[in-house]
């Protein structure tokens, strides 16, 4: 079997959270023992609701913040604990778009600067190979003509325009991985598809290993191969796309499927069958399967004892208590 | 409720607005109209426009709206907030949910409209509030609480207890789920649904998602630069819309159930300090002719209440 790029094993981000100067501190456990592999070229999408640990679990993967517990292997190499300057190295192979792309570019620089920027710091070519870098780069992304959009500034753009050269930032360093977080959710409706066929597109020529986070679950049948559903810090379920929404296996994957509408005239006369009730506070969640309060088959075991990860075959795997042989 | 010629421009310093532009279209009772388009489209502006929240730099402000058989456009002032806003129609404003006082209780707040508009104690309005929260769905203890205690979801059911209050017959709701999660939207439609049915209310329901609006809508208004370009019965816009600019909004959907080739718009909405002359989403519009460029289209009726803005359905 190929080796998977990345490799996460039992990690834990949590927070520490003090409620007075003296007091024993609490811990927010943003993600919480949360294991998963992905191979090289693979699509997958993190789905979750906000305050789900979606945001925190890709910023640790990134080594944006400092993991908890746990392990992550990326390309066969431990960098749970690299030290700052070995850190050079992953920021290379492995990038970030963020949601909000009018606050992920700097105002003061032209759109070249910007692009320049990753490929200075890294010592990437010299000059004239640089511009043809930055060139290409915008040429991908469909920001044409170059040299027009080149010399702008942010604020010249519009929104999809700088989600654009974020993605170009994102990709100019060739990163064999690439997390983008929310990329599409402060864009218009229209300008969304055309920027996730975008990376789509580059990540399937690249073959880049992408995690797309999102709490939107109508678009990642569109743009991945599997979908991981995230729920209280916990990885609820694991499937490949078509797998996973046409045949939910968590109560929660089917509550959050369940809500989701698709444009239809006969929405207007039903009820959708949810569950009531909001997500756990993280700082004291509910013992045993977090979604239990919420859960129509809550049963006995589930108030005591946190589910264990069932491998259901052909990589469904679903954390739950209902599928456990006894 | 009719609305005839609606139009609403502001000035600013680049030039006049015209982010409400002769903008018709028929509401019966009970009904929902879902009016939908992508931001900047003048969804917002045209439900300020109808309860009458106008900014300062109005620059024009005129059509008409039949209310219950009369001409609220024609009120004045006074009569108006007096006999109308709240009274008959009330609106859950966008991101209402962050407005909240946080230093007043939460049952306050929501009685507070029988308060102005009623002349209750505020013994009475908090004791209705208590009823009206319990109707949305929180448990009437919420109603001596602050803001701050109440969930995102528990905010927004308190901001439509509010708009329900004093018993109007429309409530304009602006994006009233968005920010909230798909499970606590789900929650809230039903909730929405369940009003509509017990009280015959109608709703002029203005959001962004296609796939969101067809949970409220009976009858659909897509607006594309401050003008409505459709008109239909839900039962023919989900399935069949009529307007170029609808077909691709609807093409550009992704649906969850079933597959299909996803589509995108190219281009950008054009700006409404000068939008372009003819038909307004001509340059965007794969099926544009000559006519297009040149005149404004007229509205075409298909029959059925169904009303499309273009060019192509006119009989020449």
């Amino acid at each position: 079997m190929a080796e998977p790029l990345l490799r996460v094993e039992n990690l834990c981000k949590w927070f520490e959270v003090r409620r007075g100067l003296f007091s024993k501190p609490l811990y927010l456990k943003a993600v919480d023992n949360v294991s998963f592999e992905l191979m090289r070229g693979e699509a997958v999408s993190l789905v979750g609701e906000s305050g789900s640990g979606k945001t925190t679990l890709g910023r640790t993967i990134l080594r944006l913040l400092e993991p908890t517990k746990g392990r992550i292997i990326f390309d066969g190499k431990d960098i749970t604990h690299l030290r700052p300057k070995e850190l050079m190295w992953y920021r290379r192979e492995a990038s970030l778009v963020q949601q909000d792309p009018y606050g992920a570019l700097p105002s003061f620089m032209n759109i070249y600067r910007i692009l320049e920027e990753p490929l200075l710091i890294h010592k990437v070519g010299d000059r004239e190979e640089r511009r043809e870098r930055i060139f290409k780069a915008l040429e991908e992304v469909r920001l044409t003509p170059v040299e027009d959009f080149a010399f702008k500034y942010p604020h010249m753009l519009s929104g999809g325009q700088l989600q654009r050269v974020a993605i170009a930032r994102a990709l100019i360093l060739r990163p064999k991985l690439v997390i983008a977080d929310e990329p599409v959710s402060m864009l218009d409706a229209s300008v969304r598809i055309e920027i996730l066929t975008l990376m789509r597109e580059l990540q399937e020529k690249r073959r880049i290993s992408f995690i797309y986070i999102t709490h939107d679950l109508s678009t990642t049948r569109y743009f991945s191969e599997w979908i991981y559903i995230m729920y209280a810090g916990h990885l609820m379920e694991i499937a490949p796309t078509k797998e996973l929404i046409s045949n939910p296996q968590h109560p929660y994957t089917q509550a959050l499927l369940a809500a989701i509408p698709d444009p239809d005239p006969e929405n207007r006369k039903r009820f959708r069958k949810v569950p009531p009730g909001e997500p756990p506070s993280l700082i004291n969640p509910p013992p045993g399967c977090r979604f239990h309060p919420r859960c129509p088959y809550a049963m006995d075991i589930c108030r005591r004892e946190e589910p264990p990860m069932i491998d259901l075959g052909g990589g469904h795997r679903v954390k739950c208590w209902l599928y456990a042989k006894r | 409720m009719e609305v005839r010629g609606l139009r609403l421009y502001y000035s600013t310093r680049k030039g006049v607005v015209k982010a409400v532009d002769n903008v018709s279209f028929q509401l019966m009772e009970g009904e929902t109209l879902a009016v939908v388009g992508e931001s900047g489209c003048g969804k917002s502006s045209m439900a300020k426009a109808i309860i009458r929240l106008l900014p300062r730099n109005v620059h024009t402000y005129d059509g008409s709206i039949i209310f219950e058989g009369r001409d609220i456009m024609k009120l004045d002032e006074e009569t108006f907030r007096r006999e109308v806003r709240w009274r008959k129609i009330s609106m859950v404003f966008q991101g209402a949910m962050n407005s909240l006082n946080p230093v007043l209780k939460v049952g306050f707040q929501v009685g507070e409209p029988l308060m102005i508009y009623d002349g209750l104690s505020k013994e009475e309005a908090i004791a209705r509030a208590r009823k009206m929260l319990r109707m949305v769905g929180i448990h009437e203890a919420f109603a001596d609480r602050y803001p701050f205690e109440l969930s995102g979801g528990m905010k927004q059911r308190a901001v439509i207890a509010m708009a329900l209050i004093t018993n109007p017959r429309l409530v304009i709701l602006d994006e009233p789920t968005s920010a909230l999660d798909v499970i606590t939207q789900a929650n809230i439609m039903n909730m929405l649904k369940r009003v509509r049915d017990e009280y015959g209310l109608s709703y002029i329901f203005i959001t962004h998602d296609i796939a969101l609006s067809s949970e409220l809508a009976d009858k659909v208004a897509v607006m594309y630069a401050g003008q409505i370009v459709e008109v239909a019965d839900a039962e023919i816009f989900y399935r069949e819309p009529s307007h170029p600019y609808a077909q691709k909004l609807m093409a550009s959907v992704p649906t969850l159930r079933t597959d299909k080739k996803l589509e995108f718009i190219p281009g950008a909405p054009p700006s409404l300090l000068e939008p372009p002359p003819g038909c307004r989403f001509h340059p965007r519009c794969p099926y544009a002719m000559d006519i297009c460029r040149r005149e404004e289209p007229p509205v075409i009726d298909l029959g059925g209440g169904h009303k499309v803005k273009c060019w192509l359905y006119a009989k020449r």
